[in-house]
């Protein structure tokens, strides 16, 4: 009978202020989640009132440092060497701002750089599970284009999407995405976006060797946005299986491209690229061992490359021309990654694209690597990559990639 | 003529009696006719949990667990069946103190539901009211995978099957009031049960005060605290952290020099690792479920901790070792 009231007293004071207890997915590891001098209400040095110098509501923070060495070899007239860089050194902070919004901010420097990769609110309060994102973030394009680069399971994003959308595609905007059950083990998603530049940054600026750019208006009828949008479902597949499907779309209505020396530009031009991705993943009963085998085709469609044509003068770039190219190009990549314990994991990769230009060579990427955790915030990466093209301009890479991930963490569900 | 009213009133009151009857009658026949409301849709991280919300709920609840039994708990990733469960969820169950980190915050974040939300009544954190051992006073990721509520794996605290029903039972009760005398019927036969058990393994390990063990991964601290057996230490160099050859040795050595020590590993972390350490110290290798369904025998919570008992009974020297 004591045993009974113990229990109940204890059922009683399991209802005090209830706590989530998993550590709140914004959470300093290292911090305290008050901290420790917060000063005590109604204590002598406490107003009594939080103000501009109060700091118990800062946000989560957390840095990560991606590092690379690396080697490349080319066959042809390419500069070949050895380099050691900080790739990347990425900030972010996240937080809620009400109960129905967060916030959060990634700022990446590099050895040229620091840009905002990042910065956008999640607005949850449009009831069901929808969600509106507002801010500068991410295109919801396939399974890696969310994911910044030091993330990737490989050294470098694949070369279907590096070639077709970019090695980052982000944008100012606004995306709605929800999700529903069909059934028991199957979730469908959707989003669409709307944004006002989704070219990536490394065609927008001008091309020191071509002196060419290619540029979104900044102002410009709403019909001429640039737009997302995804459709995925997921699926257990047995006790231990997940498999999805999804399809994703970015369009580009109306962009131009100006040759700098000539000040020719071809405009009006508009692109989509359409992607189809299917991952599945296996895990062992213990959730450590693990097989993951995914894919994506990625098609580009509309006025998708252009050229610099040499009119007038021979050699004269003043007087040069720009010619574009409608045409659709395809290209995919496949990749098979095991990890055989929580600390190692080995994959393959491979990428292939289609040449923009009949006569020009198609180029195929592989990468192999093998992945170690120190830590779950601690990471070596060994990888080796060749690049082969049809002119037998074949390059080859071996890069040691080292990463730590400090502070703030946490494991959403992976759509 | 006031006789006549009087009669009158009789027959009136006879019939409205008889009319009453009928209805009550009716409406009790109707009332066995409907079927029951549906049973509570019931969430729980780990089996255990699962295993104790149906001892009380009975056929009132819906049980889905989230994880098998064989999981290193810290390393699960949700799957779709489970973010579709927690959208549908009358009530989520879970151990906490950082324990389901890698998959509960995203499932609670992304399935919506706001009956299951922390501070709700269908949110239960069973480890409310629980007194964590191993709590941190410097954060560090220096120390590993440290929890910063104190060491997760109160599931395998023997007394934690009281703690747990009774966190359950209460969320239950608030959850659905109307079904409180079911609940109340079956937490009591399931304290008996609990409380049996108790004096059971008291028995059991009543000699075990001062024998070693060496563990693989800190789950069995709660146990071991229980009984005043002597962590000799741990196979991860820290929570969370691989061993590394330099750990190992240095353990070995420890074990070699104080001979006498278990290993207790679970199914998740039965490895290489574990074979190297018994080969070089002649240690016993004891698997030890970390969760129901980890082994045959495990499929209750008692069930579970009956087997713990057994297989650590078996493997420790019939005489405490000498120190």
């Amino acid at each position: 009978m004591s045993t009974f009231i113990v229990q109940r007293a204890l059922a009683l004071a399991a209802f005090s202020p209830a706590v989530l207890a998993q550590g709140p997915v914004f959470q300093t590891p290292g911090m305290t989640s008050v901290p420790s001098n917060y000063s005590v209400p109604g204590s002598s040095n406490d107003s009594g009132q939080a103000n501009r110098f109060s700091n118990v509501f800062n946000p989560a923070f957390s840095f990560v440092v991606d590092s690379l060495v690396d080697s490349i070899h080319n066959s042809g007239a390419s500069e070949d060497g050895e380099r050691i860089e900080l790739r990347s050194l990425e900030f972010a902070a996240q937080s809620w701002v009400d109960p129905s919004a967060w916030a959060y901010f990634v700022a990446v420097a590099d050895e040229e750089n620091v840009a905002i990769e990042e910065a956008a609110v999640h607005y949850t309060g449009l009831g069901g599970n929808h969600t509106l994102r507002a801010g500068r973030f991410f295109i919801d394009f396939g399974k890696q284009m969310q994911t910044h680069v030091h993330e990737l399971r490989t050294i470098r994003r694949p070369l279907a999407l590096r070639t077709f959308l970019g090695d980052e595609v982000k944008g100012d905007g606004l995306q709605w995405d929800s999700w529903t059950s069909v059934s028991d083990e199957t979730a469908v998603r959707w989003s669409i976006g709307a944004f006002s530049n989704l070219l990536p940054e490394s065609v927008k600026d001008i091309d020191p060797e071509t002196q060419a750019a290619q540029s979104i208006a900044d102002r410009k009828h709403a019909e001429d946005f640039n737009f997302t949008a995804r459709l995925t479902a997921f699926t257990d597949v047995g006790q231990n299986g997940v498999l999805q499907l999804g399809t994703s779309a970015r369009v580009l209505p109306r962009f131009a491209y100006t040759f700098e020396p000539s000040g020719d530009a071809a405009e009006d031009l508009d692109n989509t690229v359409f992607g189809l991705d299917a991952t599945y993943g296996w895990s062992d009963d213990s959730g450590l061992k693990s097989w993951t085998f995914g894919g994506e085709y990625v098609l580009d469609t509309g006025d998708t490359y252009s050229t610099i044509g040499d009119a007038g003068t021979p050699g004269d770039p003043t007087d040069d021309s720009v010619d574009v190219i409608s045409d659709e190009l395809n290209g995919f990549y496949i990749f098979a990654d095991y990890a055989w314990d929580k600390s190692n994991s080995v994959g393959l990769q491979y990428s292939q694209v289609e040449s923009p230009e009949a006569g020009t060579p198609d180029v195929s990427e592989t990468e192999a690597y093998y992945t170690h955790l120190f830590s779950e915030f601690h990471r070596l990466r060994v990888a080796a990559s060749g690049q082969n093209r049809e002119d037998g301009e074949d390059s080859t890479r071996f890069a040691i990639q080292y990463t730590v991930f400090v502070g703030a963490h946490g494991h959403g569900v992976n759509w | 003529m006031i006789h006549m009213h009087n009669s009158l009133a009789i027959r009136i009151r006879r019939a409205a009696s008889a009319i009453s009857c009928l209805a009550l009658v009716a409406l009790t026949g109707l009332a066995h006719a409907l079927p029951a409301a549906d049973p509570l849709k019931v969430v729980c991280t780990l089996p255990d949990l699962a295993d104790i919300t149906r001892e009380i709920g009975g056929d009132r609840v819906d049980v889905t667990t989230i994880y098998k039994g064989k999981e290193n708990t810290h390393a699960l990733m949700g799957k779709p069946s489970h973010l579709v469960a927690m959208s549908r969820a009358d009530v989520f169950v879970q151990v906490g103190l950082s324990l389901e980190s890698s998959v509960v915050p995203g499932l609670l974040e992304n399935c919506r539901n706001n009956r299951i939300q922390p501070g709700k009544t269908g949110f239960v954190n069973v480890s409310e009211g629980w007194s964590a051992l191993a709590v941190p006073t410097v954060l560090s990721r220096k120390d590993g995978d440290v929890h910063p509520q104190g060491n997760p794996h109160m599931n395998l605290a023997p007394s934690a099957g009281q703690h747990m029903a009774s966190v359950i039972h209460a969320h239950l009760v608030l959850v659905e009031p109307g079904s409180k005398l079911v609940f109340d019927q079956r937490y009591a036969a399931l304290v008996k049960k609990l409380d049996d058990a108790s004096a059971r393994w008291a028995l059991v390990a009543k000699d075990w005060k001062g024998r070693k063990i060496v563990v693989y991964h800190k789950e069995f601290d709660y146990f071991a605290d229980a009984y005043g057996l002597v962590i000799q230490g741990s196979i991860e160099t820290k929570p969370g952290i691989p061993p590394t050859p330099n750990h190992l040795a240095s353990l070995i050595d420890t074990m070699k020099r104080e001979p006498g020590a278990v290993i207790l590993t679970a199914p998740w972390s039965n490895n290489d690792n574990v074979e190297q350490v018994a080969r070089e110290t002649g240690a016993k290798i004891v698997e030890l479920p970390n969760m129901c369904g980890g082994t045959s025998g495990a499929e209750t919570w008692i069930g579970m901790m009956d087997t713990i008992h057994k297989r650590v009974a078996e493997a420790l020297p019939t005489a405490p070792a000498a120190r």
